[in-house]
């Protein structure tokens, strides 16, 4: 038999088996969400709460998709599914902060510098096999950007893993709304080649100057605009509505999260001070390969850096990049997110943690990093990132210590329900269904 | 002699002891990955004492002793294990030594900057078929990728050319320390890639098509290749004879022009030396093998990712088989952990198999590689012998390279845990018998950074 129909056999006795346990099954058709398990205990692990250290045979109560309890034992109702994780290691979902999956080609409109308007869930493949591989490997959430041929990007979209189901269902609900920025060698590459702005960094800034002093007129004339409405004007006529202003006026507004992909130590200063200039704020350099020159002046403006443990040497501006980056930037004070820009990183965040523990980080901060700090530089990390009670109930659970070379995802669950089990045939999932 | 003069003298001695001393250091970081600085007697005796030996080939040592003199190991052992008198003893306990590693296909020496063409030299693209390349042309010894690639314990790799013709090039062997590139490469020409994954095709578009544009082109090709070369073989064999005929009528004739194109491809045609097979999906490798067959090449066998389906095959030709990229992603219809299963599958089945990071500046993390096999079902052991003995053997430098054994050369690593794990730490390494300074651009960045 072969391996394709070998493959087919087990996912159609699998099918089978999930009709059997009376799971909505539609051939061909995104599954509605499932009916929240509505009590699991996960019994027996050593848990990684991220935010109180560990906690040897513990046990995690989950209660409508929440984490209702967690501690050396807990009290939960006898009826509760119980997910036996004796002997494992069980840990927040991995939250991976920057990530281009599940957008096929569509990831740059790389036909203008500023294009703030574009909406990635408009390009959104919710049925990319990629989404499922990161979920193999432990990731619950993704943040997924615009690319970096623009200074002002896109606007993002921030997915749960929920492998299987539609489109809807997979985007995290009430996630605030993230804007991607780049600088440097890339925007200046894309245009540059075509003899256009931006071809230089000046280019590059002074695009951006341009962009925000642009949409701060647009601001001025709406401001005008109510102003003679709110006096009672009948004939104020209103400004024509340009998205691109609109999206750029958001910035200006503080409604939108601002994710800088940069390298260099000189332009994490020059955003710094353009942001003061227009008044809006950072939320993280991502990349960020040369945080470490300039750490203390990054942590003192509140931004977070997203980065990898080691890439460097790619690019002239990835040149002096060093796997000591995180350590360093983390000790000076910066909150540190390690993260993939990779559809294969993204599959095995747990080793570039372990990784960064090699190049100094403690272990803390490497759980952190790839939890509760890139959940924090998405915003929402009061729902997920660490297992506090309250917070989502979306979990890892791994077969050894997570943050080493040989640890494999066991179990996935997001929002309290099984997502993907390691042991199932096929591809592990519960809640996809081949089509045929 | 007058005073004076003697003063003069001594001071001119003083000048020139000072001068060479100081020419021995290296001036920056790019430097010190030609002439890594040595113990001042680059003949001292060492000797590691107390740590975990993983010998490879047999078996573990605990609370060992290795020694190494001249360049090479001259004893290992438990700890009763004689230490020479005047050695340097290094104390290892708690530490975990092993065999350099050895990355099975990187390009280093050959890009510096990825995205500057002008650091690059790592593909020659004007033709399918260039086997006439040597990539010890253009290996450049004072690279700052090697210093970073050596202290995480890669000690030996093959360099090979990028895998975008059919033909690229021949690999070379380096070891990653040595006073200049002659040193450092240490066998030349060692092995010729073959390609045959699809990418070769020069299929980017119709408007600019060339031939090979198919699969069927690029096989094609390659045979009239290997035709050309075997006729120009015959041609050559047969202006030797009449060279060498007794007969004087016989004897002249101008022998047949050289062709260096021709000529580079003998030795493969000839199985003196390994041909590096590389096919991802079954279709490819199957071909590539057929060709292999038809030209009695000597085989060694690269990616095989995507040929779970014939890994009993894969077996049966008895070829070994340099594994990966392991993170290279399944086809849309495997499961997640298809390729991550390829090791385990193959040794499993008895096939040798070695690692290879495909990289340069990121080699260093070849081990994690043999790590995540693991994680996936490979025998810790038989990962670490996938990054020293099996490639060793599989490249023919087993006589001194890819285990702890006496006579073999000092290339050494001491680390404070699993070599196969990300948080180890390396803490000594060692080359041809001499201890390499953790030092590199990196950490010079380091450590004026982190105050």
């Amino acid at each position: 038999m072969s391996r394709r129909s070998y493959l087919s056999w087990a996912m159609l006795l699998f099918v089978c088996l999930l009709s059997a346990l009376a799971l909505a099954q539609q051939t061909g058709e995104p599954q509605s969400a499932p009916a929240f398990h509505n009590d699991v205990v996960i019994k027996g692990g050593t848990i990684l709460t991220v935010t109180h250290g560990k906690i040897e045979n513990g046990s995690i109560y989950i209660h409508n998709g929440k984490i209702a309890a967690v501690g050396q034992s807990v009290q939960a109702p006898a009826n509760a599914t119980v997910i036996d994780a004796t002997g494992k290691f069980v840990m927040p979902g991995l939250i991976d902060s920057h990530s281009h999956i599940a957008l096929d080609d569509d990831v740059n409109e790389a036909t203008n510098p500023v294009t703030p308007h574009m909406m990635m869930k408009d390009a959104f493949d919710y049925n990319d096999k990629m989404i499922y591989r990161a979920l193999a490997g432990g990731v619950t959430t993704s943040l997924l950007l615009h690319g970096s041929a623009n200074m002002i990007g896109g606007q993002a979209i921030v997915i749960k893993h929920k492998y299987g189901l539609g489109r809807d269902e997979m985007l995290f609900p009430g996630a605030p709304q993230s804007i991607k920025f780049a600088s440097g060698e890339n925007p200046k590459r894309v245009y540059g080649q075509r003899n256009q702005l931006p071809s230089t960094r000046m280019g590059n800034f002074e695009v951006m100057r341009a962009a925000f002093t642009e949409a701060r007129e647009y601001m001025r004339q709406w401001d005008d605009y109510d102003a003679k409405v709110k006096k009672g004007d009948k004939d104020a006529t209103p400004p024509k509505k340009d998205l691109r202003l609109e999206a750029l006026a958001d910035v200006l507004r503080g409604k939108l999260l601002v994710q800088i992909h940069c390298y260099r130590a000189d332009e994490f200063l020059t955003e710094m001070a353009i942001a003061k200039e227009f008044g809006y704020k950072i939320r993280a350099f991502h990349h960020a390969l040369e945080a470490y020159k300039v750490a203390d002046k990054i942590a003192a403006n509140g931004v977070a850096i997203a980065t990898w443990p080691d890439w460097w040497g790619f690019k002239y501006e990835a040149w002096d990049g060093i796997p000591w980056n995180a350590a360093i930037s983390a000790h000076k004070g910066v909150r540190v997110a390690l993260k993939s820009d990779s559809e294969d990183v993204t599959r095995r965040l747990n080793q570039e943690a372990g990784k960064a523990i090699h190049y100094g980080l403690t272990e803390d901060e490497a759980l952190k990093a790839i939890t509760l700090n890139p959940a924090w530089i998405i915003g929402v990390d009061e729902r997920v990132g660490s297992i506090d009670v309250g917070k989502d109930a979306d979990i890892s659970i791994w077969n050894s210590y997570p943050l080493s070379s040989t640890a494999l995802v066991d179990k996935v669950l997001i929002d309290g329900d099984v997502y993907f089990d390691r042991s199932l045939p096929g591809y592990g999932l519960t809640h996809y269904k081949e089509v045929q | 002699m007058s005073n004076k003069f003697l003063i003069l003298l001594l001071l001119l001695l003083a000048l020139v002891a000072t001068a060479g001393a100081q020419s021995k250091k290296p001036k920056s970081a790019s430097a010190a990955a030609s002439t890594p600085t040595t113990n001042a007697a680059t003949n001292q005796t060492i000797a590691l004492k107390g740590g975990k030996l993983l010998t490879i080939t047999h078996g573990v040592i605990e609370n060992g002793v290795v020694v190494m003199q001249n360049g090479r190991i001259t004893a290992v052992g438990g700890p009763g294990t004689a230490i020479p008198a005047g050695a340097r003893v290094i104390d290892v306990s708690g530490m975990t030594v092993y065999p350099g590693l050895i990355d099975s296909e990187t390009h280093l020496g050959l890009t510096e900057v990825s995205a500057d063409r002008m650091t690059n030299d790592e593909l020659e693209p004007s033709d399918e078929i260039m086997p006439h390349m040597h990539v010890y042309d253009a290996f450049h010894a004072e690279t700052a990728v090697i210093p970073v690639t050596r202290i995480n314990g890669i000690t030996n790799a093959i360099v090979a050319p990028a895998s975008g013709d059919t033909l690229p090039g021949q690999d070379s062997f380096i070891q990653l320390a040595g006073p200049s590139a002659a040193e450092m490469l240490t066998v030349r020409d060692i092995a010729m890639p073959l390609n045959f994954t699809g990418q070769q095709r020069r299929n980017q578009s119709f408007e600019s098509a060339k031939f090979p544009f198919t699969r069927m082109g690029m096989a094609t090709q390659l045979r009239q290749a290997f035709i050309d070369a075997l006729d120009y073989d015959q041609k050559l064999a047969a202006y030797e004879k009449k060279k060498s005929s007794s007969d004087e009528k016989e004897k002249g004739g101008a022998p047949p022009k050289r062709d260096l194109k021709l000529e580079a491809l003998l030795p493969y045609l000839h199985g003196k030396k390994p041909v590096v097979l590389s096919a991802e999906q079954p279709n490819d490798l199957l071909t590539a093998l057929d060709l292999a067959n038809e030209f009695h090449l000597k085989v060694i066998l690269n990616h095989v990712t995507h040929s779970a389906s014939l890994v009993d095959k894969i077996a049966a030709t008895g070829f070994p088989v340099i594994v990966g990229p392991i993170y290279e992603q399944p086809k849309e219809d495997e499961r997640y952990d298809a390729v991550f299963k390829m090791p385990a599958e193959l040794a499993k089945r008895g096939v040798k198999i070695a690692f290879a990071s495909y990289d340069a500046h990121n080699s260093r993390n070849l081990p994690y590689a043999a790590g995540y096999a693991v994680a996936f079902g490979l025998p810790p052991e038989e990962a670490l012998k996938a990054l020293t003995i099996n490639p060793a053997q599989m490249w023919g430098v087993d006589k001194d390279l890819g285990s702890l054994d006496v006579g073999k050369m000092g290339n050494v690593v001491v680390a404070n845990g699993d070599p196969l794990d990300v948080k180890t730490d390396v803490k000594h390494v060692f080359i041809d018998g001499q201890e390499i300074p953790l030092v590199n651009k990196q950490t010079q960045l380091r450590d004026q950074y982190w105050k």
